[in-house]
């Protein structure tokens, strides 16, 4: 069922739903970028459908609600150890048909890599409804189309495309239609939310990317160029590493709290061993397992690639490093040694 | 609130503290679940962290934890004495296969705290009917490093125990040099269809390999315990990766066959 | 040639320059904030291969210097360049009569917000504003805005000196600990950065608002204040008695004082000023020597209300070299 309306319809539409759901989407917020008076798109949890991002791309992923970048998992007191409280109420997180796919890799590593399912995690994926944002163009670095995931036909309870100042959703989940309905002026339409067919960026990967990879001279620029200073990670939709933290408060040294913040491979200390040793002291190799991981080592593992082609990491990279164009330099190598 | 939370630690009395040298001590816990050489632990210590320790021994209620004092986390561990209780999480990892080492001849070459890993498979083959034909190399930095003195003793009764330190002061009457200097002249049969087991720093494992190589030893016959920044213990927090292998899951122990490919 | 007879101090008020080559002149563009449209730019181009050598002059002050210009010419190149004092947006008392004065010089800025990832306001907007605050004027004042405090445009040469800084804002739950802000700051700023427990503290007192951490950070936990701040310095100088730098009067300073205090100067330079003075041009800084610092600041703080956060520095103390004292 779709509904076609105008923003203040859109707006009853979110004001009732917030009586039910927190929502999450992404936010222009203003002055927040790396320079004066620039803005940045982070996600946020809204409370008015003015706050919804529609037209630009986040600079930040959805994956922030479900892996928050800081989040505290156990509280110590003298003797006990207490799991964190988590607000339970439902969750609709928005996204992009690049961001819904991204899910998928989340939920591949935390609950189904290894025998455990990571509960912390769980709680909150198990909150989460999708609300798909359509793309009516690409945006630039985007590379979706060669990544496979442009289109989502399901996976998410509606759509949103702004288009011409009015709001088109397509409502998939039944359950849905009520708070469509009953708006004022909201018109019965046929919907489509719209997908990307063609980006500007394309890649091609190996079906199957030759070990020697790993020994071409293609990772050397990235010694001297990439600065390690993590932001393709931390904006990435789909990586996931961690690392723990345990504190002890300072007021009062007997409690304190182990939480768990985003790790990123191109920063020091990841690999950091008890004892001073460290792996991929070099950007270059440092990038060379970023790259591999995405388009290589995961599909290897799990079947299917990680990258969902958003371009993020490319819209961030303050050395202008492009991550597309390295995927298609491990094509061409590729072809080399296969030759 | 969650049921089993593999994050929970739970604790787990020290039953008896063994100290080896100033920094390494063996802290005896109490464990009933299952447990195989080669797997680890989390230890945790709330406030300050959680270190992943291997299982350096294995008995009736019990596991041996051999730790050595190098950060935050093992500092606090090594407040704790007898009596106390340490937090735990684990076991992880897939542990050796004894079962692979009873027949034939094996070589254990181990370095350091790598000993740790395979004291239980050492303590295996010293059991085994021929233990004769089991060869094992330790290596320390110094006289001083030295840890399991007195498995050390009994191992030597029993296998074919070649103990070595990188250096001693003079007057050491024992074996100096490193073990890939020993690798050469072990008394081996039949090295083509022998086993071995290399655990222990990268670079010493490195060229352990290629010696049992040059003596003979097929990849497929060599297993190695890869030590890596083990943090979740469960797949998650991916620091342990090496291309498509997760250590804390796959490993730590692996076939060379397959883990020669590993690049960090 | 026909006989001159100019009244030079009207030829420097009006903005052109005494040459030592007799019957020469240079015209001095003013161009606040550094920042000139093109099309302004070719016409002081078409100035200079009509009226002058061809030769252009960059002041050291951001302005534009053209000489070679005869002294007869004067009245048409005032004529020509009323395009560009408009396109300018400079204060003027008559149309097509040139600049009405030049006492205080062009404010200056380095290119700010506007490009530099560093600055941290749009100093060229602010030097607009200030100039049209101030000018025309005859004092000589020289006021110079810098976006950060890499000081770039040397504002601690001027009588004032506008540095731009923000307030770090930390939000903890962005944090992951990765050290960027902490490295950077001690590296690049001045180390006021410290892991504590897997999230930052800051050293309020040691952090002078640069920004660094923000540039650097690399998860928008930390991003810039919403107001703009300045760190305002005093009464830097060149020339022959006393050179110095400026002196840190006000950090955390809001807009609207700083504009408040440069115009109260005025009020003080023309009480105090030295009627004796050599063509009647004295800089503040020796006025305020004079007069002492107390004196001065009861004028410039004439009306002004500083924000909360402004932090004062009752007593400055300027040193520098004092060759009128002690010789060179």
């Amino acid at each position: 069922m779709g509904y076609v309306m105008d923003r203040a319809g859109f707006a009853e539409v979110i004001a009732a739903l917030l009586k039910d759901y927190r929502i999450f989407a992404p936010v222009r917020k203003k002055g927040a970028g790396r320079f004066t008076d620039v803005d940045a798109v982070i996600y946020d949890e809204i409370r008015d459908a003015g706050e919804i991002e529609l037209e630009l791309k986040s600079d930040y992923a959805p994956k922030e609600f479900l892996t928050p970048l800081s989040e505290t998992l156990l509280y110590f007191t003298e003797d006990e150890v207490k799991e964190s409280d988590f607000d339970e109420r439902p969750v609709l997180l928005f996204g992009r048909s690049c961001d819904l796919h991204s899910l998928r890799r989340l939920d591949q590593i935390y609950l189904n890599n290894g025998p455990a399912r990571d509960p912390f995690y769980e709680r909150r994926r198990k909150a989460v409804r999708c609300v798909l944002i359509g793309c009516g163009h690409s945006y630039d670095n985007c590379f979706c189309v060669s990544m496979g995931s442009n289109r989502c036909d399901d996976g998410y309870v509606f759509s949103v495309d702004l288009i011409d100042d009015r709001i088109h959703s397509n409502v998939l989940d039944g359950s849905f239609i009520k708070f469509f309905s009953e708006v004022p002026g909201a018109e019965e339409k046929d919907v489509l939310p719209r997908f990307v067919t063609e980006n500007d960026v394309k890649v091609e990967i190996p079906e199957e990317v030759p070990r020697e990879i790993v020994r071409s001279g293609l990772w050397d620029e990235y010694t001297s160029r990439c600065i390690n200073c993590g932001r393709c990670n931390f904006v990435c939709p789909t990586c996931t590493c961690y690392t723990m933290q345990d504190v002890f408060y300072s007021d009062n040294g007997r409690a304190g709290e182990r939480r768990r913040v985003g790790a990123s491979c191109m920063v020091d200390g990841y690999t950091d061993v008890a004892g001073g040793g460290q792996y991929r002291r070099k950007n270059g190799e440092r990038m060379r397992f970023k790259v591999l991981h995405k388009i290589s080592d995961f599909k290897k593992r799990f079947g299917y690639q990680m990258c969902v082609g958003c371009g993020r990491c490319d819209d961030i990279c303050p050395e202008y490093i492009s991550f597309s164009n390295i995927i298609n330099k491990v094509n061409a190598a590729s072809r080399e040694v296969q030759a | 609130m969650m049921n089993g939370n593999p994050y929970l630690p739970f604790a787990s009395e020290i039953l008896d503290v063994i100290r080896h040298t100033g920094k390494e001590y063996t802290f005896r816990m109490a464990f009933d679940g299952e447990v195989r050489p080669g797997q680890f632990f989390e230890v945790s210590i709330p406030k300050f962290g959680e270190a992943p320790i291997s299982v350096s021994g294995i008995g009736d209620g019990i596991v041996d934890l051999t730790i050595r004092k190098v950060g935050r986390v093992t500092n606090e561990v090594f407040e704790r004495y007898k009596g106390q209780s340490l937090l735990l999480r684990g076991p992880y990892g897939n542990g050796f296969d004894i079962g692979l080492y009873r027949d034939g001849e094996v070589v254990v070459v181990a370095g350091g705290t790598g000993v740790s890993p395979v004291r239980g498979v050492i303590q295996a083959l010293s059991e085994m009917p021929d233990a004769r034909d089991k060869h094992v190399v330790v290596g320390f930095r110094s006289p001083d490093d030295m840890l399991f003195r007195e498995d050390l003793k009994a191992w030597a009764e029993k296998l074919q125990l070649t103990l070595t330190v990188d250096g001693a002061p003079e007057g050491y009457a024992g074996n100096i040099g490193l073990v890939t200097k020993y690798i050469e002249g072990l008394p081996l049969k039949d090295p083509a269809s022998a086993r071995a087991i290399v655990v222990g720093p990268p670079p010493m494992m490195k060229f352990t390999i290629i010696e049992l190589q040059k003596k003979g030893f097929q990849d497929c016959n060599i297993t190695v315990s890869h030590e890596r920044k083990m943090c979740c213990g469960l797949g998650k927090c991916g620091h342990c990766r090496v291309n498509d292998t997760y250590i804390c899951l796959d490993g730590p122990v692996f076939n060379y066959e397959f883990a020669r490919d590993f690049v960090d | 040639m026909a006989n001159l007879d100019v009244n030079v101090g009207k030829l420097k008020k009006n903005a052109f320059r005494y040459s030592k080559v007799r019957g020469e002149t240079a015209s001095r563009i003013r161009i606040p904030g550094g920042v000139i449209d093109a099309s302004s730019m070719s016409r002081v181009v078409e100035i200079a291969e009509k009226y002058g050598t061809g030769v252009i002059n960059i002041t050291n002050r951001q302005g534009i210097e053209i000489p070679g210009i005869s002294l007869a010419d004067m009245d048409k190149v005032n004529e020509e360049i009323q395009k560009i004092i408009d396109s300018l947006r400079i204060n003027q008392t008559e149309k097509g009569k040139g600049y009405p004065s030049s006492g205080t010089r062009n404010v200056i800025a380095c290119p700010g917000a506007r490009l530099c990832p560093f600055g941290c306001y749009d100093t060229t907007a602010f030097a607009q504003k200030m100039e049209n605050s101030i000018y025309p004027n005859d004092r000589h004042v020289k006021i110079a805005f810098t976006g950060c405090s890499n000081d770039c445009a040397k504002v601690r040469l001027a009588d004032f000196g506008i540095i731009g800084m923000t307030e770090p804002q930390y939000d903890k739950d962005r944090c992951v600990a990765c050290g960027a802000c902490v490295n950077y700051c001690r590296r690049r700023s001045v180390g006021a950065l410290e892991l504590v427990n897997g999230k930052i503290v800051r050293d309020a007192a040691k952090c002078i608002g640069c920004g660094v951490c923000v540039v650097y950070c690399p998860t928008r936990a930390w991003t810039r204040s919403k107001e703009h701040y300045f760190r305002l310095v005093l009464l830097g100088r060149t020339g022959k008695k006393n050179p110095r730098l400026a002196e840190d009067f006000i950090k955390w300073a809001d807009e609207e004082s700083i504009l408040k205090m440069v115009k109260n100067t005025y009020a003080y330079i023309e009480e105090y000023i030295d009627p004796d003075a050599v063509e009647h041009k004295e800089h503040i800084g020796y006025i305020v020597d004079r007069t002492g610092f107390e004196e001065f600041k009861k004028w410039l703080f004439d009306g002004v209300e500083l924000g909360p956060k402004a932090e004062v520095n009752q007593r400055p103390y300027w040193g520098g070299r004092h060759y009128d004292r002690y010789g060179g």
